[in-house]
């Protein structure tokens, strides 16, 4: 034991270097990478936006005591909530706008919508429902009309239970994106795919995939902690 | 300034307020009393219109807060309401739970709201507790937290829902401390309340609601001393006696003693008289009958009566077991301290034994 022992051998180093090189660097991959990235950050972000929005409807009407609103939007979501969201794509995708130009990433920005305003839903039928309606009566006979009531005392309260839920929704959501492939949008996941068939070395591209992912991921997270630590409801 | 006519309510099949008529004074303590499930609540809340009564108005500085037309969000404003259980908003600190309302319906600036909270938390002894969480208050703190962001509003008039009722007897005179500091100072106050020596020592009027009306009326003196009507006179009868029964041995000595000590206070008996029963009371139970009824659970019914009349205070004992009377010079207990100490207190003994019941009247 003179020597110091090799921990890690340089060819498997070189190997690495040089892979990193063919799978990212070698005719601008990282620029299709970064593209592909895009589409899915894009995606992710106007289905959240529009599903957010479609929860808030679909949680209205539930909370909304009309029965021949709250029955159909009841069967919907739990329709939605109970299936894949790629059957639901491909579907969409396959039969319903088969015979339309409708453009596929218009198509999957459809789909999850869908899939997130059912989940947004229940998220915040579940963050209402453990409110109490005694401290929105406090704050109406403090002379708080319905809505401003609603803005300060029910949506911080709201936001602040529904808060880990929806964080978990969004980075899902960015997740279960990764299927768009199957309708022919070139994402993160098939752009890394295409680039581990060209290469021949698909290990490479799907693990640093996967990383990037992680990174998405650990962004939401962090965006959340930050408002979370100023504060801000 | 707050005139109710003929208002009623159901829920379902009960008729809650069955034609109710009022009419209260700019200033006025109210005081309202009555049975539980009389609608007291009920009531009250109607008045913020949080109930929505069925028929009848409800007249405020000659304005009809019933009508279509009205902005109950305007009433609201100056109109505050104390509720049981305290309902401070949970994600806001003490501060911001008094400032919300100010800044955000009165629009005033943060420096206004918050020097004028600053005077609120004075007035209710919380100055130190301006930022702390509601939860980490007593429930007298946050009840007088309540108050205070009540008082933040400038109301004309504040309704009060047992505002007590969730509370413990320290933190009861707490609260009731500082609601009898704002009589007296021009805000309307009504107050659904069970503390009878508050509605009798504070109030200005007293409202008795029975059978979903205001079933008797008047100052605090006469309703609780001459009650006209047969039902205030059963309900004041109730507060005159106090009832506590034990079938174990393991009683709970503390609650009797301060169910006693409660029922002094609600007479005006002085604390001589207090500690005479109270020790009359314990002596007896814990030495004498306790023992005797070694082997057996023990069941024992103590009544205390107050009859101002002569100031004389009764205790009925009754027991269920063999003809015993402690005070005969044969069951020889004559040499225990106890039976020293309430011989030497009572002004006269009785003793009556029936269908296997003891009965043993003392007179302090």
């Amino acid at each position: 034991m003179l020597n110091e022992p090799e921990i890690i051998p340089m060819d498997f180093l070189e190997k690495i270097a040089s892979s990193f090189y063919n799978n990212l660097i070698a005719g601008d991959a990282y620029l299709v990478v970064m593209k592909g990235m895009l589409t899915t950050v894009m995606l992710s972000l106007l289905a959240l936006l529009f599903g957010t929005i479609l929860g808030a409807v679909f949680c209205g009407t539930r909370l909304s005591g009309r029965k021949f609103l709250e029955v159909p939007v009841r069967i919907i979501t739990t329709m939605l909530l109970g299936s894949p969201v790629t059957l639901l794509l491909m579907l969409l995708y396959y039969v319903v706008f088969a015979n339309s130009r409708t453009d596929a990433l218009i198509i999957a920005i459809l789909a999850f919508t869908l899939h997130t305003g059912a989940h947004v839903s229940e998220i915040m039928r579940s963050a209402l429902g453990v409110l109490s309606r005694r401290e929105w009566e406090a704050s109406r006979m403090l002379g708080f009309s319905e809505l401003a009531a609603f803005r300060h005392i029910t949506l911080p309260q709201a936001w602040k239970i529904a808060k880990p839920v929806y964080q978990n929704t969004i980075v899902n959501l960015i997740q279960w994106t990764s299927v768009v492939g199957y309708v022919t949008i070139t994402d993160l996941t098939r752009t890394l795919n295409n680039v581990g068939s060209r290469t021949g070395d698909p290990f490479f591209a799907l693990f640093f995939g996967i990383l990037i992912y992680m990174g998405l991921s650990w962004m939401v997270h962090g965006l959340f902690s930050i408002r979370g630590k100023r504060g801000v409801a | 300034m707050i005139r109710i006519d003929n208002l009623t309510k159901c829920f379902g099949p009960a008729k809650i307020l069955n034609g109710i008529h009022a009419s209260i004074n700019k200033g006025e303590c109210i005081a309202i009393i009555g049975p539980s499930g009389a609608g007291k609540s009920v009531f009250l809340r109607s008045m913020a219109l949080l109930e929505k009564p069925d028929s009848g108005t409800i007249l405020i500085n000659g304005k009809d807060i019933t009508a279509k037309d009205t902005d109950i969000n305007k009433v609201r404003e100056k109109m505050g309401l104390v509720a049981q259980g305290f309902n401070l908003f949970s994600h806001l600190n003490v501060m911001n739970n008094i400032t919300l309302a100010p800044i955000q319906v009165r629009k005033q600036t943060k420096a206004q709201a918050e020097a004028h909270a600053m005077e609120l938390l004075a007035l209710v002894g919380l100055e130190e507790k301006a930022y702390a969480m509601p939860s980490e208050l007593s429930g007298g703190q946050q009840q007088r937290i309540a108050i205070a962001r009540c008082l933040a509003m400038d109301p004309d008039i504040i309704l009060f829902d047992e505002p007590t009722s969730a509370l413990d007897p320290v933190m009861t005179r707490e609260v009731l401390s500082i609601i009898r500091k704002l009589s007296g100072r021009g805000i309307t106050l009504v107050i659904v309340t069970h503390e009878m020596d508050f509605a009798r020592e504070t109030a200005d009027r007293v409202f008795y609601l029975d059978e979903g009306t205001v079933y008797e009326e008047g100052k605090p003196a006469d309703l609780f001393k001459n009650p006209v009507r047969e039902k205030t006179r059963a309900f004041v009868k109730t507060l005159e006696t106090l009832r506590f029964t034990i079938t174990s041995k393991s009683y709970d000595l503390v609650a009797m003693n301060a169910r006693i000590d409660w029922f002094c206070r609600l007479h005006g008996l002085d604390s001589r008289h207090n500690y005479r029963i109270q020790l009359a009371v314990e002596e007896l139970i814990q030495e004498i009958f306790l023992h005797c009824f070694n082997a057996i659970n023990p069941d024992l019914d103590l009544t205390v009566e107050h009859f101002s009349v002569n100031n004389e205070i009764v205790l009925i004992f009754k027991y269920r077991w063999e003809l015993f009377n402690p005070f005969d010079q044969q069951a020889g207990h004559q040499d225990n301290l106890g039976m020293t100490l309430v011989t030497g207190m009572a002004r006269s003994f009785d003793f009556e034994y029936s269908d296997g019941i003891n009965k043993l009247i003392i007179k302090l």
